[in-house]
């Protein structure tokens, strides 16, 4: 059970990494997610029973390859600058909703899933929002055409706006909320004792 | 019975996915070149603020004469204009820079006036001459509203070369290019006025 979650983790950090340059990527790349995923699961649902052994692959395979070719055109059409900065990410996501359905994703409790979404949904627009004010010196640019987005520094740090820094960012982060739940856990055990 | 079932889900899977993505590809494909071009050309166009014409300038091609100007040769022009009245002309210039061909966009209004300026393609050194290429670029924003006659001829330089211009820190040869190019531009505009503001009929 470990060994299937790594995996998803490790697909799922992705784009996490890749499209969180800008906050409107972001939140590209969350729309693209979650109306590709959201589709594979509705239409996965009245064939999941009926299906056995390699069949289910290919059936995954081929739902999620449609899904994610078409919602990459209709990318093209209405977010094309969009597109053009993300799109090899795009084709992640059928590989995405494969792994997710065969890690049993699909099966679990609605709760836990909406609860994986918005903690993932969360991780992606706070970090796309951090790297576009850092990186850029901006908020929101980009997110429509008649806007340049909120400018909050006149320079931003380059490092930011390359996938390493995201990495870094993103490590950085995780210190910050590791601390954090010590710093809690540290206080409860000295209200205890 | 089970096996057929799935073999029949799979097959029907397979024909409505490669029809589906077929029909969703042909039917947008129109949009989406529509989409490709009118990004390039924004790409192309934002020397002008988009509100301020309402053709496809790319579309409307200027037939120029005489290109070879004193320091540069205009490669090509566009016309921008706004229901019928020409607005703005856009002149392609290029000329020598320090390392290789330096290529400016060249947006001039009706009245003559440069509504601005922007490098297409130029090889100048990185991190000196290379800042021409910037967008936006604060230095050639110092021509915005200038025209021929004003500043006078001489004034059209350095400041190095008895001018008014500064110039790009460690890249005077790269600078001089530019703004020779830029010169050379609207007296092009000045001496073919009446050709190039010749609205369409």
């Amino acid at each position: 059970m470990k060994r299937p979650a790594t995996l998803t983790h490790s697909l799922m950090l992705v784009p996490l990494l890749g499209t969180t340059a800008t906050l409107s990527a972001a939140l590209g790349m969350i729309l693209m997610l979650g109306v590709v995923t959201g589709a594979f699961a509705v239409c996965m649902a009245p064939l999941r029973k009926r299906l056995k052994g390699a069949s289910t692959l290919l059936t995954c395979l081929l739902l999620a390859a449609t899904l994610t070719s078409c919602a990459d055109t209709l990318a093209q059409r209405w977010f094309l600058p969009w597109h053009q900065a993300s799109a090899i990410y795009t084709g992640l996501i059928a590989l995405q909703c494969i792994v997710l359905e065969y890690t049993g994703f699909f099966s679990r409790p609605a709760a836990s899933r909406v609860k994986d979404c918005v903690v993932y949904g969360g991780l992606m627009v706070s970090l796309g929002g951090l790297r576009e004010i850092f990186g850029h010196g901006t908020l929101g640019r980009g997110l429509s055409a008649h806007w340049q987005g909120l400018v909050i520094f006149p320079e931003g740090l380059h490092l930011l706006t390359l996938v390493p820094g995201a990495f870094v960012l993103l490590g950085l982060l995780l210190a910050a909320r590791q601390a954090w739940t010590r710093r809690n856990s540290v206080i409860k055990e000295t209200h205890h004792s | 019975m089970n096996r057929s079932a799935n073999v029949l889900i799979v097959g029907l899977l397979a024909l409505g996915g490669t029809s589906v993505t077929y029909w969703v590809n042909r039917s947008n494909a129109p949009q989406i070149a529509a989409e490709h071009s009118s990004l390039d050309s924004r790409k192309l166009l934002d020397v002008i603020a988009a509100d301020r014409y309402d053709n496809q300038p790319l579309e409307s091609r200027l037939v120029l004469a005489d290109t070879s100007l004193r320091h540069s040769t205009l490669l090509g022009g566009y016309r921008a204009t706004r229901s019928g009245q020409t607005v703005a002309v856009l002149l392609r210039s290029q000329s020598e820079g320090y390392t290789g061909k330096l290529e400016l966009l060249i947006a001039i209004d009706a009245s003559g006036k440069l509504l601005g300026v922007k490098s297409l393609e130029q090889r100048e050194t990185p991190g000196l001459g290379g800042a021409i290429g910037e967008w936006p670029n604060a230095w050639l924003e110092v021509f915005t509203g200038k025209s021929r006659s004003e500043p006078t001829d001489a004034g059209w330089a350095l400041k190095k070369d008895q001018g008014q211009f500064d110039q790009i820190a460690g890249a005077t040869i790269t600078s001089r290019a530019a703004i020779n190019a830029i010169h050379d531009a609207l007296r092009y505009f000045d001496e073919h006025r009446a050709a190039l503001l010749e609205n369409e009929r």
